[in-house]
């Protein structure tokens, strides 16, 4: 070690204590930092990989709040209005649409149980159209009493493959065909079944609540809905990317409040550190003034006491992004429980790009909070200061 | 080697202007031990930091080897401290982590030195600390202290060597053992300028001057 470093970070070992609690708090809003940087960017990524994977280009829903509605659907979520069965016949007649297909949504209680399912009716043939990405184990439903249930569901009533899930009011028995894996999003909370067993469970016939469409040249999707809006009335056309907007946007506002408390946080540890500081100096005034007497210049009084801050920093940012790996599993199910939506998949991965940049953030944050103590220190009169 | 003309420092002290040299003239030649006496608040240690340049009297002259100090910019007088003054201090002030080697070898780190291990066993040597090298301040003896400060006031191997009241917190046994290395170490060249309230030590240096009231008495 340089000598100047190591007589910084030996005048650091005088006051162990101070030294380590000034250095987590660093270490606390670095990794905080780096957890919230980290999950936005990985955020946006689920975000934009889940919209890659949709394979369907446009939803059909009643018109009401649209991209709520469209949202919700994509994403599981009970509404109370359903599509009128005209809707379908036309959308069937378009020219340029290669699928469409009906999804039905909707809460089933069973007072059996005393629970209520959450159900998600659709075509069991376009499933993987509409869900690219699921891995299923078991198989997809070909029956029409056969369902598929999310994650979550299948744990939570410790369901395998070929179990009985429940049995209706019109007496059909729902059996257990396949399990989706974990996704990490609302899907895991669904019950799948064909949409035809949902509709008549809802005893709904050809009701849907969203319709899914796919077309055959996505650059003639704009005229496609146009004249779709003009021909049907009563629904609105949400496009995947509209949806993924609105879904961007809801969690832009998590996403600025979560870093102004961030920033918030560095800013209270930053003062920490020049107080911890500002405290060594005053504490050394007569040694400082023996080091001037002894030939350092200000400057070199300066480069000590900045480099002993650097060095809170530096290290205290280290611990804080090993601590937040450590913790990164922990941190996104706090995340996920708080945000409104959260796309599947890890969200919180190492990146040594917003690891270094964090690093670096902290590492001048901690220049800028050593500078006044510094500056101090290099005021001291040597004269006043040794006269003992 | 140096010489002061006619120097005065004045301190404010609130609205009251404090005379803490008032006209004082010293030629200080090189190799000669100097001892320092004098009442407190007579104005000693003013007068040795002017000698070291590390304060500026408010009037007069101050020529450091025909330089003329008192006019000599900041950055200047930091390099001239560093290559041609060695300082001790009644309180020793080592740094408390840093081991005796170390502390020995601080000066080389502010002129940009690198510690020669022969150089500083040389020194170490030469204050009788050769065995103590590892050790911590916290592990020495009062005497000890003040071996290892003056041995670091020697690091860069000065023309003047300034000692304010080195053995003022020591024993008379330890006390003792600092004038002989500072009298081997004038006897050897060095130029040694040291204040005393031992009337003992004073009569043997080679002269001793009084202050009083700002001016010499001698
Ligand atoms: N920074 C200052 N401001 C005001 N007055 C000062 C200052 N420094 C010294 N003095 C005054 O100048 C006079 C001389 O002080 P100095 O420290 O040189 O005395 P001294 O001879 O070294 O005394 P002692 O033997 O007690 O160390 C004293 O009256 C002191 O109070
Ligand atoms: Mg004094």
């Amino acid at each position: 070690m340089s000598g100047f470093l190591n007589l910084s970070w030996q005048n650091l070992l005088r006051h162990r204590t101070r030294s380590i609690l000034t250095m987590l708090g660093m270490a606390a809003s670095v990794g905080v930092l780096f957890s919230v940087l980290s999950f936005n960017q990985g955020f946006n990524q689920g975000l934009e990989t889940e919209l890659e994977r949709t394979g369907l280009h446009f939803m059909i829903v009643p018109s009401g709040c649209a991209h709520e509605v469209a949202s919700l659907v994509l994403h599981g979520a009970v509404i109370p209005k359903f599509l009128d069965t005209k809707v379908m016949q036309h959308v069937r007649s378009t020219s340029g649409i290669s699928l469409a297909t009906p999804i039905l949504v909707a809460q089933l209680p069973d007072p059996q149980r005393g629970k209520i399912d959450l159900i998600y009716g659709v075509d069991m043939a376009a499933l993987s159209a509409i869900k690219p990405g699921w891995q299923i184990d078991g198989k997809t439903p070909t029956q029409e009493n056969e369902v598929l249930l999310g994650y979550e569901v299948a744990q939570h009533e410790k369901l395998q493959p070929g179990d009985t899930l429940r049995t209706t009011e019109d007496g059909r028995t729902l059996i257990v065909g396949g399990i989706v894996n974990l996704t990490g999003s609302q899907d895991d909370a669904f019950v799948y079944l064909p949409i035809e067993t949902a509709q008549a469970l809802l005893d709904h016939p050809s009701a849907a609540t969203a319709i899914g469409v796919k077309v055959d040249d996505p650059s003639k999707m704009v005229e496609i809905i146009e004249s779709l809006s003009a021909a049907v009335p009563g629904i609105q056309i949400v496009t995947m990317g509209e949806v993924m907007n609105s879904i961007s946007n809801l969690a832009a506002s998590a996403k600025a409040l979560s870093l102004s408390i961030v920033l918030i946080a560095i800013l209270i540890s930053a003062v920490g550190v020049m107080n911890s500081i500002l405290m060594a100096v005053f504490e050394r005034t007569q040694e400082i003034g023996m080091m001037r007497a002894v030939g350092a210049s200000r400057f070199d009084i300066f480069r000590i006491i900045l480099e002993e801050t650097t060095i809170i920093a530096l290290v205290g940012g280290l611990i804080g992004i090993f601590l937040s790996v450590l913790g990164s599993r922990l941190i996104e199910t706090f995340v996920r429980s708080v945000v409104p939506y959260v796309p599947s998949g890890e969200l919180i991965s190492f990146d040594p790009k917003i690891a270094a940049g964090s690093v670096l953030f902290i590492f001048i944050i901690g220049i800028a909070a050593g500078v006044y103590p510094a500056w101090k220190a290099a005021k001291i009169n040597p004269i006043e200061a040794i006269k003992g | 080697m140096i010489e002061l003309k006619q120097i005065e420092k004045n301190y404010r002290r609130g609205a009251e202007e404090v005379h803490a040299l008032r006209g004082v003239d010293l030629s200080i030649a090189a190799g000669e031990l100097l001892a320092i006496t004098g009442p407190s608040g007579a104005g000693k240690t003013t007068l040795l930091h002017i000698l070291g340049c590390l304060d500026q009297p408010s009037k007069g002259e101050v020529l450091f080897d025909g330089v003329k100090a008192s006019s000599l910019a900041e950055n200047k007088l930091v390099k001239l401290r560093r290559e041609k003054i060695g300082f001790v201090f009644q309180q020793f002030y080592l740094i408390p982590r840093l081991s005796v080697f170390d502390n020995i070898a601080l000066p080389l780190l502010f002129s940009k030195k690198s510690a020669d291990r022969n150089k500083i066993l040389e020194l170490a040597a030469l204050v009788g600390l050769e065995h103590r090298l590892d050790h911590s301040p916290a592990q020495l003896s009062g005497g000890e202290m003040q071996r290892t400060a003056i041995a670091r006031g020697l690091v860069n191997g000065p023309e003047i060597l300034l000692a304010d009241e080195p053995t003022g917190n020591l024993d008379t046994e330890n006390s003792e053992k600092i004038y002989k290395i500072l009298r081997s170490l004038s006897e050897n060249g060095l130029t040694t300028v040291m204040i005393t309230h031992n009337p003992e030590l004073a009569a043997r240096a080679e002269r001793a001057i009084q202050i009083r009231d700002g001016l010499i008495h001698s």
